[in-house]
């Protein structure tokens, strides 16, 4: 697939600029297009990978954002993003929507800007295009507190329903101790962006090693045009180079040994993908479709490995709906099972988000009902008797 | 983010003098030399180190009622006004807020003239620094106030102290009053509990560089995160967006602040080399682990709070956790952030950091902003109306008829601040009477050139502003303007209505 990316704040920004450094890291060309969006300065010098010119500052007239960023207020972020409307239609001038297959908008939802502007963006791209839009999000984990749950359950509506498939990424399920402040989300990001690039970069490459088994973007797309909310698995192992004369010498042996454990190697490979951390975790029986794309050498794909994967992933997910294909990279010295699960409707965490969330609305408004009355209290004595002095 | 300072009276430029202190002496440079200081008296321009000459504008010099004669041995107006009798002989506006209103009021045009040197659009705020029981702090502070309000855009903020329990009634009195007006005014009020802090061994005028460096090192904690070096970039870091809306319920804020020292030994700095040159693979021991941040976070909530407070009061809260990027636990400062939501039970609560590369200790400073329970301002406002009635007492016998009808125009003004269902409270006792003896002892004869310079100066005064005679000057139930009787306090009245 080809692709268009937009990173709205500072999360989406991040993970995009994480997929550019993947996808060259491992020889695609995925990301056609990439335009990163902010309302804060200082964030928009972050990515390493995305050109100047492709970064847009958004809000810095605006009387509360003013370049600064919008403090978590997806109100604001949503504002913003409206006023500014005819600044983001003008940088998508330069985008050539003919040569890609789709459009990506990848935003934190537990922020202000990601979680108000992103929908904004999405919706008028919708307008512009006829092109798939799909949404990358990045959910708050719970200890990231009520007001990013309540900006995210809110956000999550405005992107499932304007996009044509929204891919969830569970903070809390990456979590782990260890890490820094300095590494800050650095690690998820990247397993996120190994994860989007490896499934959506399969059926880019046009060239004569396109095998008859070779996945095709139509194919993932036709798996995302159901919409709803979708989780991505993943798994790799190594393989040897077979064109590293000495390695390959010494291995001369093993591959025969080797083409027999192959079939078994690739099912394993699709459990662990499905049953190690999905992006966002859910039943996997409640997904409508369902993808497998295979990314390594295609000497390492063995084709009764693929049809088992296949069948244990359609028993699994209950559809018959299960498309499996490759994505033949020569040169790579790692075999990847990449899971799409389309449409999944039983994610606990969203349960958990959308009540946190409700929770931090009563309170929220609780506290704005007597914010007034209460300050008014404090300032004054208890018969009014002390004026003020102007 | 950028900060301009506003000092008003002794109090408030020594404390600008010592955030401007701490700002060189952290390399957190977030004024941009926006700073300015104005006083009656030119006594503690004196005593400032950092504050640039220029920047400090005297008003009220050709006053009558200000007095400029500092008698040598004379601790100033913000110390010695602690008995009455040496009130007539302290320099500047003798702890008087009317007064010092109305001398502001009168130098409005100087006032103006002098916040040109302060560029509004280089800064995300402006901040009123005076102390709360001072009378040039309060009432040159409340004009300044407004008239910040009403040519800025950005949020104006009011940094002071309230009074001592060993100071003076009239100054507990003041400081009541000056809650009162900065509240509604500004767009969030710090005021600093000096009683908080101070030990009881010593007075409390020695304590005060002490205390100001407290406060300093706290405001820069929190409005000069990431100042030091721009270039640094993190993900989580601080916006000048999130103190603004953490601040922007308006009502006091305090602060809480705590520190630990990071692990700078050797074995630290090689691990921290290795993983610099990539030949360690993963994050050395010398890492603050989650519990160790939890705990900063927590003794960071329970430390000595700027203005001593009820935490579950409050509205919003932000936690900035400065040091090394490298040694802060990511999943620490998540918990941490959490823990304050479940502290306060408000989950408007922002956390963000601010990288210090070589800062050996990791500090965690924390923003209560709107916090309604807070036992001093019940404390200073019981003492305020105490010494009012007093007051009142002592001169309901000369002139009752003055009184009421003073009352009554002053009832009609406060109508717009007070809740509803006190707007139709009698206010028997109020200032007034207390105003028109200062007026008297200031000499009420200078009324015509303050009478002008009130007109030309407050646009939304009301065109009897200029009334002269002892009794009420509007009595109209809609207007929002203070007009106050006795003829020296005409120009102090304003309209309280300028910052909506």
């Amino acid at each position: 697939m080809k692709l268009a990316t937009i990173g709205v704040g500072n999360a989406g920004s991040k993970v995009i600029d994480r997929m550019v450094e993947f996808e060259q890291a491992t020889g695609r060309d995925l990301c056609r297009h990439t335009l990163v969006i902010n309302t804060a300065r200082t964030d928009l010098a972050k990515p390493e990978h995305v050109p100047e010119d492709r970064r847009l500052l958004i809000g810095e007239t605006h009387q509360k954002a003013k370049g600064h960023g919008v403090g978590g207020d997806a109100a604001i972020g949503a504002e913003v993003a409206q006023t500014e409307i005819d600044d983001i239609r003008r940088i998508f001038d330069d985008v050539e929507i003919h040569e890609v297959d789709a459009i990506l908008v990848a935003a934190g939802l537990g922020g202000g800007t990601g979680s108000g502007a992103a929908p904004v963006v999405i919706e008028e791209l919708q307008k512009m295009y006829d092109e798939p839009v799909y949404g990358l999000g990045m959910l708050p984990g719970k200890y990231e507190g009520g007001r990013p749950a309540l900006n995210a359950a809110r956000s999550l509506q405005s992107f499932v329903n304007k996009v044509d498939n929204f891919i969830a990424f569970d903070n809390d399920a990456w979590r782990s101790r260890g890490q820094t402040i300095e590494e800050g989300y650095e690690d998820m990001n990247r397993e996120l962006a190994t994860r989007i690039v490896t499934l959506l970069a399969a059926g880019e490459v046009d060239e004569s090693e396109v095998g008859e088994n070779a996945m095709d973007s139509s194919d993932i797309m036709r798996t995302m045009e159901v919409g709803g909310v979708s989780s991505i698995g993943y798994a790799s192992t190594g393989v040897d180079t077979p064109d590293d004369g000495l390695l390959s010498r010494f291995s001369e042996e093993e591959v025969s040994n080797m083409e027999s454990t192959d079939a078994a190697k690739i099912k394993g490979l699709v459990r662990r993908a499905v049953n190690s951390r999905l992006t966002v975790p859910c039943d996997v029986a409640s997904a409508e479709r369902a993808l497998i794309i295979f990314a390594g050498p295609p000497s390492e794909i063995s084709r009764k490995g693929v049809e088992s994967a296949r069948d244990w992933l359609e028993q699994e997910t209950e559809t018959v709906d299960v498309l499996a294909g490759d994505d033949p990279r020569t040169d790579s010295d790692t075999l990847a099972a990449v899971v799409l699960l389309s449409n999944v409707t039983d994610t606990p965490r969203i349960k958990e988000i959308q009540d946190q969330a409700v929770d931090a609305q009563d309170t929220i408004q609780q506290q704005e009902a007597v914010r007034e009355e209460e300050i008014e209290s404090l300032i004054t004595d208890d018969d009014n008797d002390l004026d003020p002095i102007v | 983010m950028k900060l301009s300072l506003f000092g008003v009276g002794d109090a408030g430029t020594r404390l600008v003098d010592k955030l401007l202190q701490a700002e060189v002496e952290t390399g957190r440079n977030f004024t941009d030399g926006n700073v300015l200081a104005f006083n009656t008296a030119a006594e503690a321009f004196g005593e400032t180190d950092t504050l640039p000459e220029e920047r400090q504008i005297l008003i009220g010099d050709t006053h009558s009622a200000v007095n400029q004669y500092v008698e040598p041995d004379a601790d100033g107006p913000d110390t010695d006004t602690a008995s009455a009798t040496s009130r007539d002989h302290s320099p500047g506006v003798a702890g008087d807020p009317e007064l010092g209103a109305e001398v502001a009021d009168d130098e409005l045009p100087e006032i103006r003239r002098a916040l040109d040197l302060v560029d509004d659009t280089e800064v995300d705020a402006a901040m009123v620094v005076a102390g709360f029981g001072g009378g040039t702090g309060c009432g040159v502070g409340s004009v300044l106030l407004e008239e910040l309000k009403s040519i800025y855009e950005i949020p104006v903020y009011v940094l002071g102290a309230l009074p001592a329990a060993d100071e003076s009634d009239e100054r507990a009195h003041t400081a009541a009053r000056a809650v009162r007006t900065f509240v509604p005014l500004a767009d969030a009020v710090l005021p600093v509990d000096n009683d908080a802090w101070a030990r009881s061994t010593q007075p409390l005028t020695e304590q005060y560089d002490e205390i100001n460096e407290m406060v300093a090192t706290r405001m820069l904690s929190l409005f000069a995160a990431g100042e030091s070096d721009p270039a640094t970039v993190s993900e989580m870091r601080i916006d000048p967006a999130d103190v603004m809306r953490t601040l922007a319920v308006g009502g006091l804020s305090s602060i809480g602040h705590a520190s630990i020292e990071v692990d700078t030994s050797d074995e630290g700095l090689l691990a921290r080399l290795m993983q610099l040159l990539g030949l360690a693979e993963e994050t050395p021991d010398t890492q603050t682990d989650a519990a160790t941040i939890k705990r900063l976070v927590r003794s960071a909530l329970n430390s000595k709070l700027t203005l001593p407070c009820d935490i579950e009061s409050t509205d919003r809260v932000l936690v900035i956790l400065s040091g090394p990027p490298s040694d802060i636990s990511r999943k620490g400062f998540e918990t941490g952030r959490y823990l304050l939501e479940e502290e306060t039970g408000t989950v408007e609560v922002l956390a963000g950091d601010e990288p210090l590369p070589n800062a050996s200790e990791i500090t965690a400073t924390v923003l209560f902003s709107n916090v309604t329970d807070v036992p001093r301002i019940d404390e200073l406002q019981e003492r305020a109306v105490a010494y009012q009635r007093e007051q009142d007492a002592d001169t309901a016998v000369i002139d009752t008829a003055t009184s009421i009808e003073g009352a009554t125009a002053v009832a009609a003004d406060a109508s717009t601040a007070a809740p509803d269902d006190e707007s139709d409270h009698p206010f028997e006792f109020h200032g007034t009477e207390e105003q028109q003896e200062n007026g008297d002892a200031h000499g009420g004869d200078t009324v015509s050139p303050d009478a002008d310079a009130s007109d030309e100066s407050t646009a939304t005064d009301t065109p009897d502003g200029d009334a002269t005679d002892g009794s009420a000057a509007d009595t109209s139930a809609d207007s929002d303007t203070a007009t106050e009787d006795g003829d020296a306090t005409t120009a102090a009245a304003t309209s309280s209505d300028e910052h909506e």
